[in-house]
């Protein structure tokens, strides 16, 4: 049968197409154009004549590493670079799922009231500014800092966290685990509470209820929580320049270092290269949650 | 909730909660550290109130944060309603990921990408400033767009499909039947959307870094950029106010739900009305709003009238701002200038975070500024460039006060472009409570084994080989590489004796003891001993050679209004600014007006004037030997790849 469309639809639709016109404007404007100006700028020189060299140079420069017994041993710098970023952003991003995950759990199953009350608590550090919070980190983790006087009058021994991989890996998780928190907390929020009783009468226990319903259903809010920290991660810079105290290079601190050294196109190379990487990486992540996901019930 | 739920919650609130608690116990610190306590007092709240440049950015980012939320929310909503009736299924994949694509794209990117295209299409229109209010706003907007789209889009799924229909028949237009039918339903979705907005907006930092121009700075730029100098529990005290207005907000909001609740549980009727969390939300949302408003008005300098501007761009935390009852600098000038020429001036004062960060902006084009008060080797380069106009002395008699020795240096042989703000020497500041006096004289103290794990080295790369040159009694400014190459392996040599890179967080590390030893610029070492911890001793002394520097306001040949740009700083040359500004950044003052000014020694002190006018016998003799030049970019370049592997090691 032929769908039959009246006229009051015809007049939304065309209403409704219109509202979109302005975003897709500002979309192509804002979000595309200026990526096809960073691959621009990737793709030339000074002159603005076309070169592979920048983003050569991301793949082959090389840089010697002093290693434990003294001798040293050639690196490539930027893979080198990447490579440490990408392990601490994936380490963050593990820590926060695993902490986010419970308590978005938690909050999703509480009162409404209790449920508001905690999601204002989750939003308010974000309001405050997040460099004063990260400064106010360095007070906390640093060897004559507040956790090491606590551990002190507990007489326990002190750590050395501050301008360790840790302590960024603590910056990251404190500025990050929000962004990991809401998604989760929305999907679970939405889940049926049926489900889960409906799984327990067929004979689940606590574990295999969350193992074969509760996770499944929550994985679209896993995969956002999931890009939500892990990008801003990858590519920060002010986090590792305050909490590893200057010792620890990633990859947004190099493309801040070139676009303060005021060499635009190899910054844009590199940023190039990480979008395209980190594109591809949330893709395959997709796909394969995708499978899961169909697979899992 | 479980009882093992409830400590699970309360551990991870602590954990979110831990860093504000220092934020407000650090406010009210009396002393200027924000890691050695050294009393109760109010005084950084005072000290905020009279800060009209952090209330301006504070204004700044509300006014950004304001506007880009509503934009977003609105634009946002009408895209979501148009992408949920494309019936094409490629055409929605298409929108989603283009929607997406933000999200997905580190901030980095999306800064640097929007930086580019603004810098190319404000050259493209022959535009002076394609860097402003304007394009961060564009930028917000833009970051803020998925998130509006992404909370209103599963609302709109929901919706039945037939209402708008229905408001038609019964003689909606379909904008009506939207306002009226379709918008109460969604908005949940849309509340949220705009709250989330606004809170990204005021939170970001990145983007507006990479898109931010002209005078308008926000709080987060502002932060940033006082890496030179340090952060002050004034910033803290602001971050606490913030937190209890907040606080104050979500306690209105509860009180209103409850009433909301017992109404309803009056009426037990089975009616739908607005659920719980919407009203919450939409009070929520409104009081932000409004707070928000009110404050931006309350914050507001007045400012209607003003026929002239004048863009001044300056380090961080380097002008007198009327703190601790000094000379409110910017103020005082422009009421100044009204007086004296009967025309009103506004000055728009933003600050960078370094010379190579304010060359960037200054070299893309897209920022015009009247004043700027770059170090001697960044004038050199500028210069070079063609980026400085030659000033006209006429305007600045004042120039009279800058000593010879001060003059005809290096970076400007001519005296041309430049005129002296202030001066320094790099020293090293040690605490003698755990540096031995005899290991002390020299840079090899910075080398010395014995404090492995207590040595600060600076997080910039021009200072961190200067270090590691005058110590080998190398050419700062040599062009062999072999020679940087030395320096490279000193600072390897180094590194496992560092126990860190930095620059503004020199003054906490030194201040409580948790590190010995540093280099520093002169001036800020007295700024540390006011804060230091009661087992803390600093010291200091300079050693042999260092590296001399000269900061001076030149005006860039972007200027708008040269004539006002030379009263400007004809002014700041004046005695009473002058003075307030010296003793402000504490810093040497190349202007005899101040340094021979006898209050000005009494207030300073002998040490700090034995200390910060080092008798150096032929200055420009020495200045000129041991300043920092200008690189090539070649070998700017060189030296940034060998900071890389220094940093990578």
């Amino acid at each position: 049968m032929r769908e039959h469309i009246t006229r009051d639809q015809r007049r939304i639709l065309r209403a409704d197409h219109l509202a979109l016109g302005p975003y897709t404007l500002w979309a192509a404007l804002f979000i595309l154009v200026p990526l096809v100006f960073v691959a621009y700028y990737a793709f030339t020189d000074v002159n603005f004549q076309f070169t592979l060299e920048n983003v050569q140079r991301f793949f082959t420069a090389t840089s010697s590493i002093l290693q434990d017994d003294g001798t040293s041993v050639e690196a490539r710098t930027y893979l080198l670079i990447f490579w440490r970023s990408l392990k601490l952003a994936v380490i963050s991003t593990v820590i926060c799922l695993a902490l986010a995950y419970p308590l978005a759990y938690i909050m999703a199953r509480a009162e409404p009231k209790v449920q508001k009350t905690f999601m204002t608590i989750v939003m308010i550090p974000m309001w405050m500014n997040f460099l004063i919070r990260t400064y106010a980190w360095m007070t906390i983790l640093q060897d004559t800092g507040i956790f090491n006087n606590f551990l002190s009058l507990l007489h326990l021994p002190g750590v050395h966290i501050i301008g360790t991989e840790a302590a960024v890996v603590i910056g990251m998780v404190y500025d990050y685990i929000p962004y990991m928190i809401l998604p989760l907390y929305s999907i679970m929020a939405k889940m049926d509470v049926k489900l889960l009783e409906a799984a327990r009468d067929l004979g689940c226990n606590g574990l295999g209820v969350l193992r074969r319903v509760v996770w499944p259903l929550s994985l679209p809010g896993v995969i956002s929580g999931i890009t939500m920290v892990l990008i801003p991660s990858v590519s920060t810079f002010y986090i590792s320049q305050k909490l590893g105290d200057g010792k620890i290079m990633l990859i947004g601190d190099v493309i801040e270092g070139q676009y303060v050294a005021n060499n635009l196109h190899f910054a844009a190379a590199i940023a190039f290269i990480l979008m395209i990487l980190l594109l591809v990486c949330m893709a395959l992540m997709r796909k394969l949650a995708g499978r899961r996901v169909e697979g899992g019930l | 909730m479980k009882p093992i739920a409830k400590v699970y919650t309360a551990i991870l609130f602590l954990f979110l909660f831990a860093p504000i608690a220092i934020l407000l116990v650090f406010s009210f610190n009396s002393g200027n550290s924000l890691s050695v306590l050294s009393g109760f007092s109010l005084y950084w709240y005072k000290e905020l109130f009279h800060d009209a440049n952090t209330l301006g950015a504070l204004r700044n980012t509300l006014v950004l944060a304001l506007c880009a939320a509503v934009i977003s929310t609105v634009m946002g909503t009408a895209a979501a309603v148009g992408i949920n009736k494309l019936r094409s299924r490629s055409m929605r994949a298409a929108m989603n990921t283009v929607t997406n694509l933000p999200m997905m794209n580190p901030e980095i990117i999306t800064g640097i990408s929007l930086m580019l295209m603004f810098v190319f299409a404000g050259r493209l229109m022959g535009l002076a400033t394609s860097l402003n209010f304007g394009t961060i706003l564009i930028a917000h907007v833009t970051f803020c767009l998925p998130y509006v789209i992404l909370q209103v889009l599963p609302k709109l799924r929901q919706m039945d499909k037939a209402l708008p229909e229905a408001a038609m028949d019964l003689g909606c237009t379909p904008m009506g039947a939207f306002l009226k039918v379709e918008l109460p339903e969604i908005l949940p979705g849309v509340l949220t959307g705009m709250i989330m907005a606004f809170t990204l907006s005021l939170d970001d930092f990145v983007i507006s870094y990479f898109t931010s121009g002209n005078g308008f700075e926000t709080l987060p730029i502002r932060i940033y950029n006082m890496t030179k100098k340090t952060v002050t529990p004034k910033m803290y005290a602001l971050a606490t106010i913030i937190f209890f207005v907040i606080l104050a907000l979500l306690l209105v909001t509860n009180l209103m739900d409850d009433d909301a609740v017992r109404e309803r549980k009056a009426q037990r009727r089975g009616k739908k009305e607005h659920t719980l969390s919407d009203r919450g939300k939409k009070t929520l949302a409104g009081s932000v709003m409004g707070v928000a408003a009110a404050l931006i008005i309350v914050v507001s300098v007045a400012g209607g009238g003003n026929t002239l501007e004048l863009n001044v761009y300056n380090w961080g935390e380097y002008i007198s701002d009327g703190s601790d009852g000094s000379l409110d600098t910017i103020k005082d000038f422009e009421a100044w200038y009204e007086e004296t020429y009967g025309q009103k001036v506004k000055v728009n004062y933003s600050t960078f975070a370094s010379n190579e960060d304010m060359y960037a902006k200054l070299k893309s084009g897209a920022v015009s500024y009247d004043v700027i008060i770059p170090s001697d080797y960044m004038i050199a380069r500028l210069a070079a460039e063609d980026m400085l106009v030659p000033l006209n002395f006429d305007n600045i008699p004042n120039y009279q006060y800058i000593e010879p020795q001060f003059r005809g240096l290096y970076y400007d042989p001519d005296d041309r472009y430049s005129v002296p703000y202030t001066y320094g020497v790099v020293g090293i500041i040690y605490d003698a409570n755990q540096v031995d006096q005899a290991d002390t004289g020299d840079w090899d103290l910075m080398w010395n084994p014995k404090y492995a794990g207590k040595i600060l080295q600076f997080n910039n790369s021009r200072d961190a080989f200067g270090t590691a040159m005058y110590s080998l009694d190398l050419d700062v400014n040599t062009t062999d590489k072999a020679q940087w190459d030395r320096a490279l392996q000193t600072l390897l040599d180094q590194r496992p004796l560092v126990k860190g890179y930095v620059m503004d967080e020199i003054f906490n590390a030194l201040e409580s003891g948790e590190a010995a030893i540093g280099a520093y610029y002169a001036g800020d070492y007295f700024t540390m001993v006011d804060a230091q911890a009661d087992n803390v001793d600093l010291q200091f002394y300079y050693p042999d050679p260092t590296n001399y520097f000269i900061d001076a306001m030149c005006i860039p040949s972007c200027c708008a209004n040269q004539d006002l740009a030379e009263i400007f700083i004809n002014y700041m040359l004046s005695e009473e600014p002058a003075i307030a500004n010296a003793e402000y950044i504490y810093y040497a003052c190349p202007n005899s007006l101040v340094y021979q000014n006898e209050t000005y020694q009494e207030d300073m002190g002998e040490e700090a004037m034995e200390i910060l006018y080092p008798d150096t016998g032929d200055f420009a003799e020495k200045y000129n030997k041991l300043a920092y030049r200008n690189l090539s970019d070649e070998m700017l370049g060189y030296m940034n790849t060998l900071w890389e592997n220094l940093k990578i090691n």
